[in-house]
């Protein structure tokens, strides 16, 4: 009965169950993201020639940059995990705005492609596009839609950096509890493997 | 925590050099994609955005130093079958007899 006596109220965690229900959010959002893959495949295969005069538009050295980007913000999310497994709560801060920092550049860059184009008169539905070559008209609105819904993700990761940051501030995420930020680290790299494909596919079939 | 719940703590180094490797096989699909290669640009270029996803999920997302099986082996199984999945609608697509 000495069990009785001694009351220590631990906290009721399962860190492998948090990671692995990320790890299946994760495979579910490679399905949403692959299906689009997948369709981008079937009218490439079809239109091969349009597609590469799609492709001539876009600026391949603003999508380099975007994909440096976040290539960087990876670095700086990973990195912000191990600061803080070794108690460098600053540095894991620091890191941390950082990536934001880096998706929001993402994000602002994103925002002056797109601008480009609709100034053209590309966009979805548009009067100048549907002119265009049926493959042309495939390759933009691929373009927009599954650059737009990355470009959520993205923004969404921004925020839940942010919450993490306020997280940690407060110490409820800390160095013997940080598995929250490992899961955002891994949504964030997600995203930036979506990008790492997104990346050769609209930019370089030039 | 648990003994064998203590985490793996990657060195600052690691993630710089890969870093380091991503940047420079971006560069290589950019150069790539300036050459004359006909269909093989593509094949190159996905398998360069293959080898960067692969560093990415093994090292930021810390794959390799998982222990519990179901990260090291079940994850990498299922994304094979997705993988194969796109490999059969490509194949269908591939010998389709040209009827749109």
């Amino acid at each position: 009965m000495d069990e009785a006596k001694a009351f220590v109220f631990e906290e009721a965690r399962d860190d492998t169950g948090a990671k692995l229900g990320m790890w299946l959010f994760i495979l579910s959002e490679l399905l949403l993201f692959g299906g689009m893959f997948i369709l981008y495949s079937a009218y490439r295969y079809k239109n091969p020639v349009d597609f590469h005069h799609g492709s001539r538009e876009l600026e391949v050295l603003l999508g380099t940059f975007n994909t440096i980007i976040l290539l960087t913000s990876s670095l700086s999310m990973a990195a912000s995990i191990s600061a803080l497994q070794r108690g460098q709560r600053k540095l894991s801060m620091v890191l941390l705005m950082a990536t934001m920092a880096l998706g929001l550049l993402f994000l602002v860059n994103k925002g002056f492609e797109w601008g480009t184009r609709i100034e053209h008169g590309i966009y979805p539905n548009s009067p100048s596009l549907l002119t265009r070559a049926k493959g042309e008209i495939l390759f933009f609105g691929l373009y927009y839609v599954m650059t737009g819904l990355h470009g959520l993700h993205v923004l969404v990761g921004v925020c839940i950096i942010f919450g993490m940051l306020k997280l940690i501030a407060k110490g409820k995420i800390n160095q013997m509890r940080f598995v929250p930020l490992e899961n955002a680290g891994l949504y964030w790299h997600l995203v930036d493997i979506i990008w790492i494909f997104l990346y050769p596919l609209f930019y370089l079939i030039a | 925590m648990r003994p064998e719940e203590e985490p793996h703590v990657t060195k600052y180094r690691t993630y710089v050099l890969v870093w380091v490797g991503l940047v420079i096989l971006t560069g290589m699909t950019l150069s790539v994609a300036g050459m004359e290669l006909g269909g093989w640009t593509i094949l190159i270029a996905l398998g360069i955005a293959g080898t960067k996803s692969g560093l990415v999920l093994n090292y930021f997302m810390h794959l390799r130093s998982e222990r519990p099986f179901i990260f090291s082996v079940i994850i990498p199984l299922v994304m094979a079958v997705f993988l194969v999945f796109i490999l059969l609608t490509f194949s269908d697509l591939a010998f389709r007899s040209g009827v749109k």
